[in-house]
This record gives C-alpha cells, sequence and structure tokens, in this order.
C-alpha cells in the first residue's frame, strides 16, 4: 500500500498537470471534468495510448473548436519514452547546429572584415532564408566593400538596407505562416489532424481582406451557413413569441358556449407581426470592396427573416442595388457589374452625397420601422457634410447601425471614426466572426424590441378573430 | 445492466452501425460511467441513427425527445390532462355523496407522461434520445440540465419523482448555436466527422449488401469528392449516399461513372444551387477522371 499510494497520487498530481495546460490554452474545465477523466481511466487500459486518449477526449472536450487544442496539448504532454529521448537528441543536435549557422552567417556578412552590427534575431532570420536570398545578400555587400574604396563611405547604407531586407522577409514569413494574427498559440508544430476545424477558425478570425484568392470560395460558404443560421433563428425566435399572446377571454367565452361555460378549450390572442425592415448601404470603393461585399452578401442571406431588404452601395454616387436583384441576377454578379462599371467609380468616397441622395430620392424606404446598416470604415471627403446627412437619416429611421472594418484599436486615431460613432451605434466587422456577432446581437435585439411593442399594441387596442 | 466493450462492439456489428474504435470507446465509457453522451457533427454522419443502434444493442426501448424552438416542459415533460380533469369534475357534481377531493383530480392518470418523464419512470433502463438539442431555447436547456443531472423531476402536486432506473442519454447537436457550458460539463462529448472512403464502403455494404465490394468502393470515392467542395450548402449524408445507392441497385448499375452521378444527382444534392455547382465544379467529367484515378486504400479523406 505504502508504495503505491505515491505513484497513484502521482499519477492524479500529472493528470491535473494536463488539465491545467488545456485550461492555460483556453478550455473551459473543472475539477468536475477531471473526475470524470481519472473515473473513465479505470474503466480502460491505460497502457493503450489510443484508448488513453479516447477516455480523455471523451471527458475533458466539450467543442468542436477544443478538439484541436486538445489534440496539440496532448502530443505535447505525454510523449512516450522513446520519443521523449529522441526529441531531446534531436533538440540538441539543432541547437548545435544553429550556432555552427550563426557563426558561419557573421563571417558572411562582414565589411572590411567586420561582421555587420545586427541582432541575434536578424542572424536567425538571415540563416533561415531561402540559399539563394543569402547569396543575394552577400554579393550585395561585397559590391559595397568593392565600390566603397572609390565613393563615400557607405557602412551606414549597408546597414540599413540589409535590416531592411531582412524585415521584409520576416514579414513575408509572418504572413504565409497559417494562423498567424488569429491568436493561436503558435509554436509551429503543425500537422495537427483536426485541418477542417482548424481551418474554420481561422476563417471566422482572420482579417477579411487578409483572407486569400483559395480561401475565398469557403469563406463565401461559411457566411452563406450563418447567415442562413441567423435567419432561422431570427424568424424562430418571432414565430415562437407570435403564436401565443394573452388569453383572449371574450373568444375564449364564445368558443365555450358549447360546454355550458366550462372553459374546455382556452383561446389566445395572436401577437401582431412586425417583421424587420432592412435598407444596407455599403461602400465600395476601392479599400472597402472585400468587406463590404462579405456584408452584403451576409445580409442577403437573411432574405427569409427579414420583410423588406434594401441594398445600396456607393462609393462617389449611390447605386441602387435591389431592383437588378429582384431581376434575379444574383448578387455576385452585381457586385461585379458595380465595381467594374460602376459610374461611381474613380472619385473620393462621399459619404454625404450618398446619404443626401438616399434621404431625397429613395424617402419613402426610409421609415420608422427601417433599420440602416452603414459599412464604411468612415473615411469620406466633406466629413461634416456627411455628419449632417447621417444624422437627418437618423431621424427618420428607427436605427442606424455602422459597421466599421477598421481595427477597434486604430478607431481612436480617426477623427471621423469618433464623430460618426458619436452619433450612431458602432461595431467592428473586421472579421467573419465580428460581422456574425455584431449583425446578430443587433438583430435579435430589434426582433425583441419589435415583438415588445408589437405585445403592447395588442393589449392595448388590438385583437384579432 | 452490465456493459462490455467486447459485446458492445460486437452488438454494434450484428446491428449493422460502423463506426471508429473512438466513437465505440466513448458510448462504452458514457454507459459505464452513466453520463449522458452529446454527439455534435454536420447534419447525416449519423449522429441520431447512433442513439437508435444504441436501444437496438441494449435491447431496450428508445424514447425520441425532438428538440425545436418553442419546446417548453409541456411537451417534453408532463401536462396534466386539462380535458379530463374538467370531465371528471361534472361527473362527480351529478353524482350525489360521491365527494371528489382535490388529490384525485391531481394523480398520476391524469399526467400526461411526455418523453423525459417517460424515461425517468420508467421500471426499465431506456435509451433516451434528445436530437437536436441546439435548436432548442436556452431556457429549455437550462431545464434540461436540471433534470440530466439529477435524474429527478418535481411535480408541485405529486412531489418528486426520482429515477427508478438511470436511462442512457444520447443528445444530438448539429452545432448550430453553442450549447451552455453547464449542459456541455454533464455529457462525455463525441465529435463525428463524415466517414473517410474506407469505411463508408463498408457502411454501403453492410447495409446495402446487393453491393459488391468494387462498385461501394466507387460510390464511397464519388461522395467524398462531392462532399470535398467546401462551398456546397448541404453535403450529402450517410443517409442520402444509402438512399443513392439502393437507386443505383434498382437501376441495375454495376458501375458509377459521370453519366450516372449527374442523371441521380437529384439523390444527392437537394438544392438547385448544389447541382450548378457541381456541374461547374466537377461534372461528369470530373467524375470520370476520379474513377481512372487509381484507389487510394483507406484513403483518409477527412470531410467536414
Amino acid at each position: 500500500m505504502s508504495l503505491t499510494a505515491p505513484a497513484e497520487s502521482h499519477f492524479e498530481e500529472n493528470m491535473a498537470a494536463f488539465a491545467a495546460l488545456l485550461r492555460a490554452e483556453g478550455l473551459v474545465l473543472g475539477t468536475a471534468e477531471l473526475l470524470d477523466a481519472l473515473q473513465a481511466l479505470r474503466h480502460i487500459d491505460i497502457a493503450d495510448r489510443t484508448a488513453f486518449k479516447t477516455a480523455l477526449r471523451a471527458t475533458l472536450v466539450k467543442s468542436e473548436r477544443d478538439l484541436e487544442i486538445f489534440e496539440r496539448s496532448f502530443e505535447r504532454y505525454f510523449i512516450p519514452l522513446t520519443a521523449q529521448a529522441e526529441h531531446l537528441r534531436e533538440a540538441t543536435l539543432q541547437m548545435e547546429a544553429e550556432s555552427a549557422r550563426l557563426k558561419d552567417a557573421a563571417g558572411e556578412l562582414s565589411f572590411k572584415g567586420e561582421p555587420l552590427p545586427l541582432s541575434a534575431e536578424e542572424m536567425l532570420l538571415y540563416t533561415s532564408l531561402p540559399e539563394e536570398q543569402r547569396q543575394n545578400l552577400q554579393r550585395f555587400v561585397q559590391e559595397t566593400e568593392a565600390a566603397e574604396k572609390e565613393m563615400r563611405p557607405l557602412r551606414p547604407l549597408l546597414e540599413t538596407v540589409v535590416k531592411g531586407h531582412l524585415r521584409y522577409w520576416h514579414s513575408r514569413k509572418e504572413q504565409l505562416s497559417p494562423g498567424s494574427g488569429a491568436g493561436g498559440s503558435g509554436g509551429g508544430a503543425g500537422g495537427i489532424s483536426g485541418a477542417p476545424v482548424n481551418r474554420e477558425r481561422r476563417l471566422r478570425e482572420s482579417d477579411i481582406r487578409e483572407l486569400s484568392r483559395a480561401d475565398l470560395p469557403a469563406a463565401k460558404a461559411l457566411i452563406d451557413r450563418l447567415s442562413r443560421q441567423l435567419a432561422r433563428r431570427l424568424v424562430y425566435q418571432r414565430q415562437r413569441s407570435a403564436s401565443r399572446g394573452a388569453l383572449d377571454f371574450r373568444r375564449t367565452v364564445r368558443a365555450n358556449m358549447r360546454f355550458g361555460g366550462r372553459l374546455f378549450s382556452l383561446k389566445y390572442r395572436r401577437k401582431r407581426r412586425s417583421p424587420l425592415q432592412l435598407l444596407l448601404v455599403g461602400d465600395l470603393s476601392a479599400s472597402m470592396k472585400r468587406y463590404s461585399s462579405f456584408v452584403l452578401q451576409f445580409i442577403y442571406g437573411l432574405q427569409a427573416a427579414v420583410a423588406n431588404l434594401e441594398l445600396f452601395s456607393f462609393a462617389d454616387t449611390l447605386e441602387y442595388l435591389t431592383p437588378a436583384l429582384k431581376e434575379q441576377t444574383g448578387l455576385e454578379h452585381i457586385l461585379e457589374r458595380v465595381v467594374l462599371e460602376g459610374e461611381s467609380w474613380g472619385g473620393g468616397t462621399d459619404i454625404g452625397a450618398s446619404l443626401t441622395e438616399l434621404f431625397e430620392k429613395y424617402r419613402e424606404l426610409l421609415t420608422h420601422r427601417t433599420i440602416v446598416i452603414m459599412v464604411s470604415d468612415t473615411r469620406t471627403v466633406r466629413l461634416s457634410q456627411a455628419l449632417a446627412a447621417l444624422q437627418k437619416v437618423q431621424e427618420r429611421v428607427r436605427q442606424v447601425i455602422w459597421l466599421n472594418p477598421l481595427a477597434p484599436e486604430e478607431w481612436s486615431r480617426y477623427r471621423s471614426v469618433r464623430e460618426f460613432g458619436e452619433l450612431v451605434e458602432m461595431w467592428p466587422c473586421n472579421t467573419i466572426d465580428q460581422l456574425e456577432k455584431a449583425v446578430s446581437g443587433r438583430l435579435f435585439a430589434a426582433n425583441t424590441y419589435l415583438e415588445q411593442e408589437a405585445g403592447n399594441d395588442d393589449q392595448t387596442y388590438s385583437y384579432r378573430r | 445492466m452490465q456493459v462490455d466493450l467486447t459485446a458492445l462492439r460486437q452488438g454494434f456489428v450484428d446491428v449493422g452501425y460502423i463506426c471508429d474504435e473512438n466513437a465505440l470507446l466513448t458510448v462504452y465509457l458514457a454507459l459505464k460511467l452513466q453520463k449522458p453522451l452529446l454527439i455534435e457533427g454536420a447534419p447525416g454522419v449519423g449522429k441520431t441513427e447512433l442513439g437508435k443502434t444504441l436501444a437496438k444493442v441494449l435491447q431496450t426501448e428508445l424514447i425520441r425527445l425532438q428538440c425545436y424552438e418553442g419546446l417548453d416542459e409541456t411537451k417534453a415533460l408532463y401536462e396534466w390532462n386539462y380535458q379530463r380533469q374538467l370531465l371528471r369534475i361534472q361527473i362527480d357534481s351529478r353524482q350525489d355523496g360521491n365527494k371528489l377531493e382535490e388529490e384525485d383530480l391531481f394523480s398520476l392518470s391524469y399526467l400526461l407522461e411526455r418523453p423525459l418523464l417517460k424515461a425517468i419512470r420508467s421500471p426499465e433502463k431506456k435509451v433516451l434520445l434528445i436530437d437536436e438539442v441546439d435548436k432548442c431555447d436556452p431556457e429549455f436547456e437550462a431545464f434540461l440540465l436540471e433534470v440530466l443531472s439529477d435524474f429527478q423531476i418535481s411535480i408541485p402536486e405529486l412531489g418528486t419523482l426520482h429515477a427508478e432506473n438511470i436511462p442512457v442519454v444520447v443528445l444530438t447537436s448539429n452545432n448550430e448555436r453553442e450549447l451552455s457550458d453547464g449542459l456541455k460539463r454533464r455529457c462525455l462529448y463525441l465529435y463525428f466527422n463524415f466517414p473517410d472512403v474506407a469505411r463508408e464502403s463498408k457502411i454501403i455494404r453492410s447495409r446495402v449488401p446487393a453491393v459488391k465490394d468494387h462498385f461501394a468502393a466507387e460510390i464511397a470515392r464519388v461522395i467524398a469528392h462531392i462532399r470535398s467542395q467546401e462551398e456546397l450548402r448541404k453535403k450529402p449524408s450517410i443517409a442520402e449516399t444509402l438512399d443513392w445507392t439502393r437507386a443505383l441497385v434498382a437501376l441495375d448499375k454495376k458501375r458509377v461513372d459521370g453519366a450516372v452521378v449527374s442523371d441521380t444527382l437529384n439523390l444527392l444534392l437537394k438544392n438547385r444551387q448544389d447541382q450548378l455547382l457541381f456541374h461547374r465544379k466537377i461534372g461528369k467529367k470530373g467524375i470520370d477522371q476520379l474513377l481512372q484515378q487509381p484507389d487510394t486504400p483507406g484513403g483518409e479523406q477527412r470531410c467536414l
């Protein structure tokens, strides 16, 4: 007994440490799950690595998103002894090779026999460059050395150029590495089997403008799926509360007269429906094209849940997109047409002129039920005019929601963001995740609000037979 | 109920449900720990079928609760038979000397049992399948959490009813919305991907025995290829694969080719946009080319 007790507690400590690692990686798990895991391990052969992993996965993981974190953490934490020794040997060899490479690099990048003053990080970056790039840099250093014999001292210039070159490669590497900027834990271990899950997360969390061409079909499919899901939920939400209101006493009494006044069948009031009316104005200027077309696609997918959907685009002037959509041309085609041959192309973005045109030419679309969604980074010519036009629109409609694709940490830098933000609700939308959250949050709130209002109407002056 | 892994594995084989060792072991642990099993995955990967299979393997009744938005306790748990109670009052008022007590009206005979109560009150262990739990409202989910943690139900007029036999609970979710942490915490978790080519052809052979091995493999390869199109609105489910296979058998086909797929595409893709996408991205040619390539044995095509 005295021998087994410490061994067991050591095992439990190990498991608790693994749970702590998972928590640190972002999994929400408490003692209850850890106890479940320990209990599950009693029912399997813990010498069987696959069964051991399955038991931990079943008890500690609670969502598709966590699967990938679990896989990675498990492989890092539970390393077989043989592999552990192998890893250690590999790591030592790698370190030795790295220090040798650094020594060589210092020799390769020396000017007049003296190494250039590069930081350790820059040196490491240099050693990791492709052979061709390294040779280019060496040649450049040698040629500068030769040139200096005839001209003024070139060393400071050379240092700046070499450092600039290395910085370029650094940023390029960061762009190419998957999941960068998505808040992933980095590490670059790669090769995780849950690739599809990983990809969806990356698509959801990456800046929409940074998505590569190859990612676009999947991103569009994701947008389509999310917007259909949201439409379904909005419809459900409305149906649910619309189905049954307060007891309709008059109809109940009438219906039960044939039972001698006994209340066998109760009748309820139906709530009056006030479906959503959306009007979207998307900035399709060059810098905004990608964001606006994503938002347009997302909102377009909500048609099932929206009574009236009107789409506008603008750059320097306003373009009404809805009529073309009613002719069933398809959103993609329309966006292409607007961007490629649109009249509103070439000038500076003018939010004020576009909103004024909206207010004057399409006034009938702006009602007290309409929710206007603006998609723009707020950059415009004639800011004061734009602010006045927005105020006029806002006074006429239920609500204006502004989706801003600039990263929220940059907002304080721009005067236009601050000033528009004081007038209307502004939400970030530079990733698909943010876009979905912003739109669904606002629309759910608006849906509930409309219902409450309709419910009040019911109670005060209306009922239906 | 004594559960053993080998018997469970055999049971699944006998019923014709093909799953991997990971799924099998997770089901086994859920049974052993008497914990609900939450299965997530895309529609049509066999989540509901696992619940049904479990009932067959354990030779017990399946009680199914289909979730939808607006589902409430009266549909899921119990409801008093209001009309019957009223009738009883009326009958009783005409009979002199028979004094009706309140307890008479709120007894078990006036209680309409809904799936949750039925599963809890059953004298035998039942399989309770709570299907598409992500479709119900958060309030109902909170209520479910209470039932699934203690396996007891409080009815104000009757008191607390405890489960005589804790049912085997299987919850499925299409991941349409995130479930609450509390509910997930009470469950063991299993994620289903679409099966790889090797497993899908096994499923086809097991469910449609008339199909030869190479034919089943071809069908599975075509399906995996179609599913790999990320832009599809709805990827073909396993049930659709099986329907398609049966249709091909009925049409007396012995091999798959581009023309056959194109002619019977309605059975796989039930959306005009998806069908157009197939013709644009794959087409008859694409299928013919795919089938001309050598088959990679056990080719692990993870599709999501």
